[in-house]
């Protein structure tokens, strides 16, 4: 907030500080168990059988202070589901949240504004989440008065004004006048980013805050949230679609498909090492110039096809399995449990055990190396352990 | 203005040469002033070739475009250069006949400046010459017309000929092409998803088999696989059929690799043209290092990426001499003085154009800064913008 809590190392030095693959020094902020949502939709038949769209099922995650967790999947797989509901913009139909190691009391006004004051939400297009009819001392004065972090105005107007230095739109006193659009793109997120600060929170949730932003302007952002996490120490979810930013951003990366995680482990792990064939799937999608040939030709190849299915009707079992090249009977009969792969790295997927059991030793590698070869030895491997 | 000594833009010696900017400038008359979009661009495409533009917003990438295309209006005006088209010299306008990828490739015939062309002869060279495919299909597509339908349309517009028989086996053949299964044919288009409708879209622009497709931003409203899928489809029907390619995007990381050919715009220049290896490996312009940068990568050591600090330019007033100079970290002393011209980088990359001072030997006399300098000036320069920011 004040000018001596912003370190005075280099910024530069920002992505060393936090060692990657290290365990989280502290205790989780906020902490979610078996979040599930389903949104019913509108029903017309009164007999007729009640449909959901099942968004997030059985979804677990911890953000811990001064880290990153990023939160990769394809559009529809639940991300901002997830970041909504730990913002509770919605109630979860199951699971617990829990904050400090406290489950959370009820859902009136003045509880949810308690949570608020420590878990802010920033917004994927800054065009849409600022007040055109407002100014940026109005948007920025709001979560100041309702929290009560001021209580004059030349308090205030000091608060706005180091609220934007933080977030590096200087002068502050130009900026403090302006409407929404005579800022920038990049301008208005910083603005946006301003308003969830001036709540003072512990966690912020940001929902894909650079992917309507210009190139140039994306690492800004970036960095300017990379500061704010060293400096302050704020716990992050950071919600994208680029898993290069996510190595770039997060020292913990979780992958969702449909709504299931399927992947989770320190950022690094995951995207060297992904195991998941979904993951494996996104990576190879993902744009990578070090696939160019020497002849200058990308050797790029899709292991997998199609798009999310219909969240109505969802597959049975693991959903990925009518995509996935290695899909096995088991699959479509019910998700894998969670398996530990050493190092924070876990996945659910049968070609790995179920559940971290002696499964898990023999076909790991192979499942890498062989594909199918693999799946039949696992599947040889369930089938009997099924029997016994 | 001689902008282009040094460009390889007059010969077309070996008859492959499909398109020739030159000297191209578009201007939007505004009430605040003119923008000047465009600024002398001069840039050259071979058939067969995939030409990728880069830049960030407002640097020109789309108005070059609409303006090789023909689709500016007003307050936009063409003021000045010529878009040269090498038509193939063979039969190939006798439409009807199989557009057979086996023809020859050569064209002698003399070039035709589009811009000159009147709105009848413009009628019948757009969609059989060239055609566009633009970023939001959900918006090029006419939500009440069936996906057949609009490919019929296409086809009984410009090739009066053909009956309704052999218009639906050309439709039904299209979608096969793009990876759509022919029943659709008589889908909507709010009845397919994002990427099916690129690929219809895509599927349309190929019906008088063009030989220039630009594509604008084709995938970027699209998912990751979904636009990995398109992009395949594209190198795959080009490898068949053999088209030209102009790719506009602002990633340039995915540029990288499908691109034959890369050019750097900014501020409504062409600041370099490489293949996609060269720039790769040794992007020679600062802005082009700058942006290569500002994508965080797959692999490789994970470090502080900087970006390129400031904003770019207001276009109503350019910064004199080199626009990118202000945000530049290895400006000196010439570059707010005199506007740099592409010229060859280096000797051993004869087909990388750059325009700037650096690579001057008058105005430049030290060495050509290697990928290592130019990240050293970027930090040092990230780090005195920081110190400024704090020090407020």
């Amino acid at each position: 907030m004040n000018a001596e809590n912003m370190g005075t190392d280099s910024p530069l030095s920002a992505l060393n500080d936090t060692a990657v693959g290290a365990p989280p020094a502290k205790p989780a902020v906020l902490e979610a168990k078996s979040l599930r949502k389903y949104f019913p939709l509108r029903q017309f038949n009164p007999i007729g059988q009640r449909n959901v769209v099942h968004a997030v099922e059985d979804t677990s995650l911890a953000l811990y202070p001064g880290r990153a967790l990023a939160l990769v999947g394809e559009s529809g797989s639940g991300k901002t589901t997830v970041a909504r509901l730990l913002a509770r913009l919605y109630e979860p139909t199951a699971g617990t949240i829990m904050f400090h190691g406290e489950p959370l009391k009820g859902s009136a006004r003045a509880e949810l504004k308690a949570y608020r004051r420590h878990v802010q939400l920033v917004f994927q297009d800054p065009y849409s989440s600022l007040n055109p009819v407002h100014d940026v001392r109005y948007h920025l004065k709001r979560p100041l008065r309702l929290h009560s972090h001021t209580h004059s105005t030349i308090q205030e107007k000091q608060q706005i004004v180091a609220l934007l230095n933080r977030v590096s739109l200087s002068p502050a006193e130009q900026f403090i006048q302006k409407y929404p659009h005579q800022l920038s793109g990049g301008q208005r997120q910083r603005v946006a980013i301003a308003r969830a600060l001036a709540a003072q929170p512990e966690v912020l949730l940001a929902d894909e805050p650079v992917s309507m932003l210009d190139v140039s302007i994306r690492l800004d952002i970036l960095n300017l949230m990379l500061r704010l996490k060293n400096e302050e120490q704020l716990a992050l979810l950071f919600i994208t679609h680029d898993i290069a930013s996510a190595r770039y951003f997060a020292e913990d990366t979780l992958v969702m498909y449909a709504g299931q995680t399927v992947e989770g482990g320190p950022s690094e792990e995951v995207i060297q090492r992904p195991k998941h064939p979904y993951t494996q799937l996104l990576i190879s999608a993902a744009p990578d110039p070090d696939r160019l040939g020497p002849d200058g030709k990308s050797k790029t190849t899709l292991p997998a096809r199609g798009e999310i299915p219909s969240l109505i009707t969802p597959p049975g079992g693991c959903r990925f399995h009518p995509r996935c090249p290695f899909a096995m009977p088991v699959c479509s009969q019910r998700f894998p449990k969670r398996t530990e792969l050493g190092g924070g790295h876990w996945t659910h997927c049968f070609l790995y055990g179920d559940g971290g059991t002696d499964l898990a030793v023999n076909s790991q590698d192979n499942a890498q190396k062989h594909g199918h070869a693999a799946h039949e030895q696992t599947s040889d491997d369930i089938s009997t352990r099924q029997n016994a | 203005m001689m902008s282009n000594e040094f460009v390889e833009i007059s010969s077309n010696a070996n008859g492959k040469r499909l398109l020739d900017i030159r000297n191209l400038s578009v201007d939007y008359y505004a009430a605040s002033g003119t923008v000047h979009a465009l600024d002398n661009v001069s840039i050259a495409l071979e058939r067969g070739q995939i030409l990728g533009l880069a830049g960030e917003s407002g640097s020109g990438k789309s108005t070059l475009a609409y303006a090789v295309t023909r689709l500016l209006h007003p307050p936009a005006a063409i003021t000045g250069g010529e878009v040269l088209y090498y038509p193939r010299s063979d039969i190939r306008r006798q439409r009807g006949k199989s557009a057979g990828a086996e023809e020859s490739r050569t064209s002698t015939d003399e070039p035709i400046d589009i811009l000159q062309l009147s709105p009848a002869q413009l009628r019948i060279f757009r969609w059989s010459e060239l055609a566009i495919v633009f970023q939001s299909a959900m918006n090029a597509l006419n939500p009440v017309l069936t996906i057949g339908a609009q490919i019929n349309d296409v086809l009984r517009t410009h090739q009066p000929g053909m009956g309704p028989d052999s218009r639906r086996q050309r439709a039904i053949e299209l979608l096969r092409l793009v990876g759509i299964a022919p029943d659709r044919i008589r889908s909507y288009p709010h009845e397919l998803s994002g990427g099916m409708r690129q690929r219809a879209i895509i599927a349309i622009a190929l019906a008088l088999s063009p030989e220039l497709i630009i594509m604008d931003e084709p995938t970027t409203a699209l998912d990751v696989v979904v636009q990995r899928e398109i992009l395949l489809e594209i190198m795959g029907l080009r490898e068949r059929l053999n088209f030209s390619v102009i790719f506009i995007t602002h990633d340039l990381s995915l540029l990288l690799e499908i691109a034959d050919k890369i050019a750097i715009m900014y501020a409504g220049r062409v600041v370099e043209t490489a293949t996609n290896l060269e720039l790769l490996r040794q992007p020679r312009h600062p802005y082009s290092y700058g942006l290569l940068n500002s994508f965080p990568t797959l692999h490789g050591p994970r470090h502080m990426m900087t970006g390129i600090p400031g904003f770019p330019p207001d276009l109503r007033a350019t910064p004199p001499g080199c626009p990118f100079h202000p945000r530049c970290p290895m400006a000196f002393g010439a570059c707010s003085a005199r506007i740099p011209v592409l010229r060859p980088s280096a000797p051993e990359t004869p087909g990388q154009f750059v325009a700037c001072h650096l690579y001057d030997p008058v105005l430049n006399t030290g060495r050509i800064p290697t990928n290592d300098e130019f990240a050293a000036e970027y930090e040092a320069h990230y780090e005195v913008v920081q110190g400024m920011e704090r020090r407020r």
